[in-house]
């Protein structure tokens, strides 16, 4: 009787484990399901400024209102932020933001503008990437290019290249040669048997050395 | 009970005894004193691997001093490595033949100091991972680059000083010490590399001995001088002086002789060699001290007046902090206990005795480690283009523990290396040479 009362026991607690992970997997497929948004970017050059203008709309075409927008600049090494803290679009799914006016861009001018969508309740994060020539073209400095103690490794000056350069070898031979002959020490045979005056032979040595 | 190897070991002459048998016998003492070096390196160890863990936000290195007590213990270890070419080279070619019992000990500490200092610059870096990009993105302009050539070169070169000096010396190990265990003999067959005393062998050696001893030297003077030179080519107070590289040079020889001077103190001492390393020794020693620090003094006067003189901008700023600053009480320290005092107590002669002058040396070393810091720390807290409102802590520079943990174990290390090496060869030559024996006779030195 009282092994039938804990077989239903535990009977009643597996279903409830199951009805659990159940409903819990219901609950989290609801709360990822999460729609694509469409972005479309236009470039507004009024004059000196510049304007970035971002549309937000949904599948059916409706203006997204109140979507937080991200937007960047590609920098050498991470993204630049632009625009205020936080963008978000207006009733008609729009946000506009400036362009700064001092950034530089490639030798062109060209700069590669980011917008993203990040960690929104109701739509799938999104980036999108255009390159504009908007940004100060970098002129590439011809001094750089010479050979100086500041250029790249590539440029470093002749007579630094080679008098290190020659100093290393010159060492580095001496090196080569002192275990080049350490070699030839252990390659000479000895035999055993002959006796050669050691105390006479030092001697010698010394005295020519 | 079977009888303790020292006593199953013959040896054919008393000299023999006397060099070789630490080699075969291990005192209680040298097994406590490996534990406690030991024990240092593992707390170096727990220091290190938060380091790794955390980064090197756990060091108090910050924007300003980017270069803390490690990058100071890296130019000391630089420093006392100078002292093998002392030994090998000027004592040598100049024919001191009363510094030949102590050119063994300058070679292995210059081995051991020279190792110590590749490492604690690796542990300076933030990854040490990346450490073969200073290979692959070389750019032969940067000074660091010429310090990392001219330490893997000098690294060689000290082993191999070393190397060739103990050749004869391996040979008669690996011929005499029978009592040895089996991984030793063939340690020392190895490397003995079949050296059998023959003409030719000895001849071959003796070349390679004058060529090491000439070309050792510009290598010890380009060691120094370019580390000098890390610091010479950049801006800052303190640093941007055309005395820098033989300052350093001079330092280094003196912080050199004193830590021999510790050396021979307690290899005599706990291997019993009174009979080679004699009371005159350490008053040559003592004298050689006087004058390399006499030459350190001149540097230093050259180095101080200068600046202390026009007391320009920041640089007046940094001396001020040195002479009446924080730093004052370190700064006075290294210059008269550690540089004023030991010359003029080293001018008499019953300073120069063993006891007195082990004291006076460990003045001399800590004064040259000290040294180090204040030669890196304070000029980096006072850039020429400061950075506007600062954190505070950029403004102080106060090792943390695992700074501390991290260097107390470098020096663990550089002790176990020398321990290690003088465990394993004589330290003492044991080969001579009978030219050398009479001059020794005659100078009354053994």
């Amino acid at each position: 009787m009282k092994s039938e009362k804990k077989l239903f026991r535990y009977f009643l607690e597996v279903i409830m484990a199951v009805t659990f992970i159940f409903v819990a997997n219901i609950t989290s497929y609801g709360q990822d399901e999460l729609q694509d948004a469409i972005v479309t970017l236009s470039f507004i050059a009024d004059g000196e400024a510049k304007i970035i203008q971002a549309k937000a709309t949904d599948q059916d075409g409706s203006p997204i209102e109140d979507l937080e927008l991200y937007f960047y600049v590609q920098r050498t090494f991470s993204l630049l932020p632009i625009g205020d803290f936080f963008n978000t679009t207006d009733e008609n799914g729009i946000v506009e933001i400036p362009f700064p006016e001092d950034l530089p861009g490639n030798s062109e001018g060209h700069v590669k503008i980011v917008v993203k969508i990040l960690e929104s309740d109701m739509y799938n994060d999104l980036t999108l990437e255009v390159i504009k020539n908007w940004g100060i073209p970098t002129r590439v400095d011809q001094f750089e290019e010479k050979r100086s103690l500041w250029a790249a490794a590539a440029n470093a000056p002749i007579t630094l290249v080679l008098g290190v350069s020659s100093m290393i070898l010159v060492i580095w031979f001496i090196i080569g040669y002192i275990i080049f002959i350490l070699y030839k020490i252990g390659k000479i045979k000895v035999d055993k048997h002959s006796h050669f005056n050691e105390e006479k032979y030092f001697k010698d040595i010394l005295e020519n050395f | 009970m079977s009888k303790p190897n020292i006593e199953l070991q013959k040896f054919r002459t008393k000299r023999g005894k006397r060099l070789l048998s630490h080699l075969i016998s291990t005192s209680l003492q040298y097994k406590l004193w490996i534990a406690f070096l030991l024990l240092l390196i593992v707390l170096g160890f727990i220091g290190y691997y938060r380091q790794l863990r955390y980064g090197l936000v756990v060091t108090a290195m910050r924007d300003y001093t980017s270069w803390g007590i490690y990058i100071s213990n890296f130019v000391f270890f630089v420093a006392i490595s100078l002292v093998g070419s002392l030994f090998s080279s000027i004592l040598k070619l100049n024919k001191n033949l009363w510094a030949r019992p102590l050119t063994r000990i300058s070679e292995i500490i210059a081995v051991a100091a020279i190792i110590c200092a590749a490492v604690i610059i690796i542990v300076d870096m933030g990854r040490p991972d990346r450490i073969f990009y200073v290979i692959t993105h070389l750019r032969i302009q940067s000074p660091i680059i010429w310090d990392v050539i001219i330490i893997s070169t000098y690294l060689v070169i000290s082993i191999l000083l070393l190397y060739i000096s103990l050749l004869p010396d391996i040979a008669l190990c690996r011929d005499r010490l029978k009592e040895i265990p089996k991984w030793k003999k063939t340690l020392y067959r190895i490397m003995a590399i079949n050296w059998h005393n023959h003409p030719k062998q000895i001849a071959l050696l003796q070349k390679v001995n004058k060529i090491l001893a000439i070309s050792v030297l510009p290598v010890a003077f380009a060691i120094h001088t370019v580390t000098s030179w890390l610091f010479a080519t950049t801006w800052r107070p303190g640093w941007d002086s055309t005395n820098l590289g033989p300052y350093f040079v001079s330092g280094a020889f003196m912080a050199g002789a004193a830590v021999i001077i510790i050396a021979i103190y307690f290899v005599r001492k706990h291997l019993k060699l009174s009979k080679y390393i004699t009371n005159l020794h350490f008053d040559k020693m003592g004298k050689l001290l006087v004058l390399l620090s006499l030459v350190y003094l001149y540097f230093n006067i050259n180095e101080y007046l200068g600046p202390a003189f026009k007391m320009v901008g920041v640089e007046g700023e940094h001396i001020i902090e040195l002479f009446v600053g924080k730093y004052a009480p370190m700064y006075w320290f290294v210059q008269l206990g550690g540089l004023v005092l030991p010359i003029v107590f080293l001018m008499f002669n019953r300073f120069r005795k063993p006891l007195p002058l082990l004291i006076i040396s460990i003045f001399v070393v800590l004064g040259a480690w000290f040294k180090r810091f204040l030669i890196v720390i304070p000029s980096l807290q006072h850039p020429y283009l400061p950075i506007q409102g600062v954190d505070d802590s950029y403004l102080h520079y106060n090792p943390t523990w695992e700074e501390w943990t991290i260097t107390i174990s470098s020096f663990a290390w550089l002790l176990l290396i020398i321990t290690v090496l003088i465990k394993l060869f004589p330290v003492i030559p044991i080969k001579k040479y009978r030219q050398d024996s009479e001059i020794i006779f005659k100078q009354n030195i053994f």
